[in-house]
């Protein structure tokens, strides 16, 4: 095999195509939560046993069940190594779906009060958790065998790491909810995950992914690397900062630092990214490069979302909680599911097309792999989604549950052509074209 | 050994067959792209010889590309042996897209 080549590593379709499958109904499932629960996604508790439910269907059911698949597609080609073990990969997909669904049940039928029963919560913590470990040991184990160091590899391997860290934590508030032995407010423990989670796990990922993919999709070359390396130490140094800040010295001055190292660390992720755009050789972009420009789009906005949540302004102030939630749902239903929708596109149809025409490639006439679903389902999904956003986010600044009922009708529309043209993608017959 | 830009009519006829092969990303064929360095047809050993790149290195698609220009090799000169060697020195840029290229591109 000549060096470069990497086809020959990616891993069965078996192991890759449930996780996209479930991933997008868990998209669908979250737009009908979102429409049920809306009254109660206005309401100010950070423990918002609704709101739970809502955040982890999509982070956990749709955003990592994706990444998790692509990230078995991806390792291998991009890193030029086989996967440590397929068979860990299909067990970690039945352990993380199944505790999934445990878990967000669980968060729907909760209330946190004295009498609340821990017990699902502690066999699907314990379910993500061992599958989270597997997932990291089969990836990083895998990663540790290429000879390609570069800054996307090392962003995607410590963002594995702080996926277990995540997930570990999540799973010592858990027993720590039913026998107190942490010694710091459940507020702050939430902050720690969600920064851990939301920085550390899926923007850490992000980057390293995007360094590995614009270039490709975009028809770039040169992009200037070197930001991602300040990126990498800026976004490191201000999330141990953060999360340490949170659990020994939780003075506000050290979280303002940590929070400025994590925006400069960003910032210089939005101008590479704008780097990319706005010296990219391919100038029209397909469905999938528009909705990840508006991904990062909006994490611009979430920055700027993120200021007003932490210098809390006096005009803010009686609706600083709204802020809050607004940002997070900013990052979860904004840039992340902007992104996941966009990138299903780049890497969905190519892994069944490999499958289906690998070996006819050159002997017969083959579709192309933008060829395997209906472009024009995508333009509609994208442009309902566009409509999704403002709407849940206008809903959450001003607290009104209609608009957020309004926002989640474009959410399963959205869904619903997504799934179409997933299973599109993944039901494909073979097909050749007669010259 | 002949350059993209130096071939004999022979190879510039193996390079108008190279313009059947696609990136399937892009969805413009790699002559244009500017993936083919060199061609070189030797008569007395019966070898086509190709040198070749790709847009990045982990290209997903690499070797579909790459097994494509074999089995166009292979289909139209079955006389010949072929080998096709991927090589990322010099490395690929978009200043080495043709203008059919450059339009192509543009046209999507």
């Amino acid at each position: 095999m000549q060096a470069g080549l990497s086809t020959q590593n990616a891993p069965s379709p078996s192991v890759v195509l449930p996780h996209f499958v479930f991933g997008a109904l868990m998209f669908l499932a979250s737009g009908i939560v979102m429409m049920i629960a809306a009254p109660q996604l206005i309401l100010p508790y950070h423990l918002n046993a609704h709101m739970l439910t809502l955040t982890h269907t999509m982070v956990l059911g749709f955003i990592s069940m994706l990444i998790f698949g692509s990230l078995y597609q991806l390792i291998p080609v991009v890193m030029e190594v086989k996967l440590r073990s397929e068979r860990m990969a299909k067990i970690t997909f039945y352990l993380f779906g199944t505790g999934l669904l445990i878990l967000v049940i669980a968060f729907w039928e909760a209330n946190f009060g004295p009498q609340q029963n821990w017990r699902w919560f502690e066999i699907s913590g314990t379910l993500i958790l061992v599958a989270v470990f597997l997932f990291a040991i089969n990836t990083l184990i895998s990663a540790a065998k290429t000879k390609r160091k570069d800054i996307g590899n090392l962003f995607i391997i410590t963002a594995i790491v702080y996926l277990t860290l995540t997930v570990s934590l999540a799973v010592l508030m858990i027993i720590n909810f039913a026998v107190p032995f942490i010694p710091v407010s459940i507020l702050d423990l939430l902050k720690m995950h969600i920064n851990l989670g939301l920085v550390g796990w899926f923007l850490f990922l992000v980057i390293g992914v995007a360094s590995k993919l614009m270039p490709m999709f975009l028809i770039i070359h040169k992009l200037p690397e070197h930001l991602l390396k300040y990126a990498y130490y800026l976004l490191n140094a201000g999330l141990i900062m953060i999360v340490s800040a949170f659990y020994f010295y939780p003075k506000t001055w050290l979280i303002a630092l940590s929070v400025l190292l994590i925006f400069a660390g960003i910032g210089l992720f939005l101008y590479f990214n704008y780097y990319a755009f706005k010296h990219r050789f391919r100038k029209n972009l397909d469905v999938g490069m528009k909705l990840s420009k508006v991904a990062f789009l909006i994490l611009a906005f979430a920055l700027i979302l993120s200021i007003f949540a932490l210098t809390t302004p006096e005009f803010t102030a009686s609706f600083q909680y709204r802020i809050d939630i607004a940002l997070i749902m900013s990052l979860i239903f904004g840039f992340l599911t902007a992104l996941i929708l966009g990138q299903t596109y780049k890497t969905l149809p190519f892994i069944i097309w490999l499958q289906k025409y690998q070996a006819k490639v050159g002997k017969e006439k083959t579709p192309l792999p933008q060829e395997l679903y209906s472009d024009r389902v995508a333009q509609w999904h994208a442009n309902t989604y566009l409509i999704a956003f403002p709407l849940l986010i206008a809903g959450e600044l001003l607290g009104m549950a209609w608009l957020i009922q309004v926002a989640a009708v474009f959410f399963i529309i959205t869904g619903l052509l997504y799934n179409f043209n997933v299973f599109k993608i993944v039901l494909h017959k073979e097909k050749i074209i007669k010259s | 050994m002949s350059k993209i830009s130096a071939l004999t009519p022979k190879e510039q006829e193996i390079a108008q067959l190279l313009k059947t092969v696609v990136d399937p990303e892009v969805g413009v064929n790699i002559v244009d792209l500017g993936l083919i360095y060199e061609i070189t047809m030797d008569n007395e050993t019966k070898t086509i010889h190709v040198v070749m790149t790709l847009s990045t290195r982990g290209c997903p698609l690499g070797d579909v590309i790459i097994q494509n220009v074999q089995v166009v090799l292979d289909a139209n000169y079955p006389d010949y042996k072929n080998d096709v060697e991927l090589v990322w020195e010099p490395m690929w840029s978009p200043e080495m897209i043709t203008e059919d290229g450059k339009n192509a591109i543009d046209s999507l």
